[in-house]
């Protein structure tokens, strides 16, 4: 019940807000396909480089989409306009809104990541985007929205969130298997990267597109950093004294 | 009935509330009094599980208030000082959202929101967005948004601050309605004058300890039922007396410009507040 509550929140938000979240959705993605993949027409692994972009493309929008989905928005309600009190007050299992926010987040997600798949679709790439497509694509939203609950939980200043994203998030979106393949990033860092939650579901992503076989760890991968950050978030919520 | 025991809470060094003792009486109207930093805001914090007691316990019917405990949780609703709300939504949508959050079936939230906004003058301004309400549209709502729930405790952090005195006086009318049915309120304010209309009893806290509680009336007759106002170099001196014919004497034994008028609340606020504020 409290989980539709947030859901029905996030709606009421999102039906506000449509043109802009479309259009927030789609400028950097497009920018990227336009430079990188046809601008800079180059070949990777044997393949049109648009065939190795687009999924990693698809992967980051939808980290970007869920994680700017929740972060700043919650971070607003808790510091600025303290409307995240009415939600602490209220009868409303924590849980379940912590719950709800991450299951809003990540359609925010997958949403910004089917504007993409439609923006490409004239392009005639041939890859494929499947149901195990969109369960990674929502998972790596689920991990990127809780990521988001968690930053603006843990904020003390309106400035924190955007700088988290400046040293986390962006070197994420350009180091993990979206623009380039993982393998040439130096050993140490290229190991360190790999186990990140983005790189995990490019990878998975762009294999299914290639219709070739993906590994299932990479979704186990994922599923660890969620378990890990929606322990960060209830143990807030639950524990912290003065939120 | 609300029972505060041994209830403390500490920003790291500093003490905000020092073993806080309290029972509030079921349908009974309670305010909460003190100088700025006294602690109320933080102890209607607590009791709206905002913050969590650094020590001791909060009982409502004999249930231990927890965050966890929803169904407690379910009686109560906060008016915070702050306008904790979304400004990007319209009143209606914070209605909708604060009925949901409460589990209020849609029909009764619909119905209720609607009784609620055109009581407070609110309805024909329902599309329009918290952002664009002015400070005293922005309280109402918040009013409104605490009683859609029909809770059985209704904490008041400041309610009528920011309010013209026409909408003030129009806020006293509701929450004594409320009270009459047996609502139990816990107020605090700044407004002596408003607390000595509202409440039952009233607790004086200073430097989060609660000094007194009493009728509002007991304390102004303890202080004494007349006051003589007068001018003592450049500073406005009070005096208080049992009887008027003590402060007719008074006056007569040649206090020049001296004025005779009934204690108030705020004389005893300022007798008890004002001198710990000056040996602060």
């Amino acid at each position: 019940m409290g989980i539709l509550t947030v859901l029905w929140e996030k709606w009421v938000e999102f039906r506000r807000d449509f043109y802009k979240i479309t259009l927030a959705a789609m400028v950097a993605p497009l920018m990227y396909i336009l430079v990188f993949g046809m601008g800079i027409q180059t070949v990777s692994h044997g393949q049109p480089y648009l065939n190795f972009l687009i999924p990693g493309v698809v992967a980051l929008t939808t980290m970007n989409g869920s994680f700017n989905a929740i972060a700043q928005n919650l971070n607003v309600q808790r510091l600025y306009e303290k409307a995240l009190d009415q939600v602490m007050i209220s009868p409303t299992p924590l849980w379940q809104f912590v719950i709800g926010q991450i299951i809003g987040g990540s359609l925010r997600g997958i949403y910004a990541g089917v504007v993409i798949l439609f923006l490409v679709l004239p392009i005639g790439t041939n890859l494929c985007f499947n149901g195990w497509s969109f369960l990674i694509m929502f998972l790596n939203g689920a991990v990127f929205a809780t990521m988001g609950v968690v930053v603006s939980f843990y904020a003390k200043s309106h400035t924190d969130v955007p700088r988290f994203s400046n040293y986390v998030i962006m070197p994420m979106a350009y180091l993990c298997n979206t623009f380039f393949a993982a393998e040439a990033i130096p050993h140490g860092l290229r190991e360190i990267i790999h186990y990140l939650p983005l790189s995990q579901a490019s990878s998975m992503i762009r294999q299914i597109a290639n219709r070739e076989a993906f590994s299932f760890g990479g979704i186990g991968v994922l599923l660890v950093y969620l378990m890990l950050l929606m322990l960060m978030a209830f143990c807030f919520l639950y524990k912290k004294r003065n939120l | 009935m609300i029972e505060l025991k041994n209830l403390t809470k500490k920003y790291e060094d500093f003490v905000a509330v020092k073993n806080l003792n309290l029972r509030i009486e079921k349908g009974s109207f309670f305010g909460l009094l003190g100088p700025n930093g006294a602690g109320k805001s933080t102890t209607i914090g607590m009791l709206s599980t905002l913050y969590l007691p650094t020590s001791g316990e909060i009982w409502i019917e004999g249930e231990r208030l927890t965050r966890k405990n929803t169904a407690l949780k379910r009686r109560i609703s906060v008016v915070t000082q702050e306008y904790s709300m979304r400004q990007d939504m319209t009143m209606e949508e914070i209605m909708e959202y604060q009925g949901r959050l409460y589990f209020v079936p849609a029909r009764e939230r619909r119905e209720k929101t609607q009784k609620l906004l055109e009581f407070c003058d609110l309805f024909d301004y329902r599309k329009r967005t918290v952002r664009k309400l002015s400070g005293g549209m922005k309280r109402k709502l918040m009013v409104c948004r605490a009683l859609l729930t029909e809770p059985d405790i209704l904490l008041l952090d400041e309610p009528t601050a920011g309010m013209d005195a026409l909408a003030r006086r129009q806020m006293w009318n509701l929450l004594k309605r409320l009270n009459r049915n047996q609502l139990t309120i816990l107020l605090t304010t700044h407004y002596m004058e408003e607390a000595e209309i509202l409440c039952d009893r009233v607790g004086l806290m200073d430097c989060g300890k609660l000094e007194e509680t009493d009728t509002p009336k007991a304390m102004i007759e303890r202080l004494g039922k007349y006051a003589v106002d007068r001018m003592s170099g450049e500073k406005m001196e009070s005096r208080f007396f049992r009887t008027r014919e003590e402060a007719i004497r008074f006056i007569s034994e040649g206090s020049k410009d001296a004025a005779l008028r009934s204690t108030t609340l705020e004389d005893v606020f300022l007798e008890k507040a004002g001198k710990h504020l000056e040996n602060r």
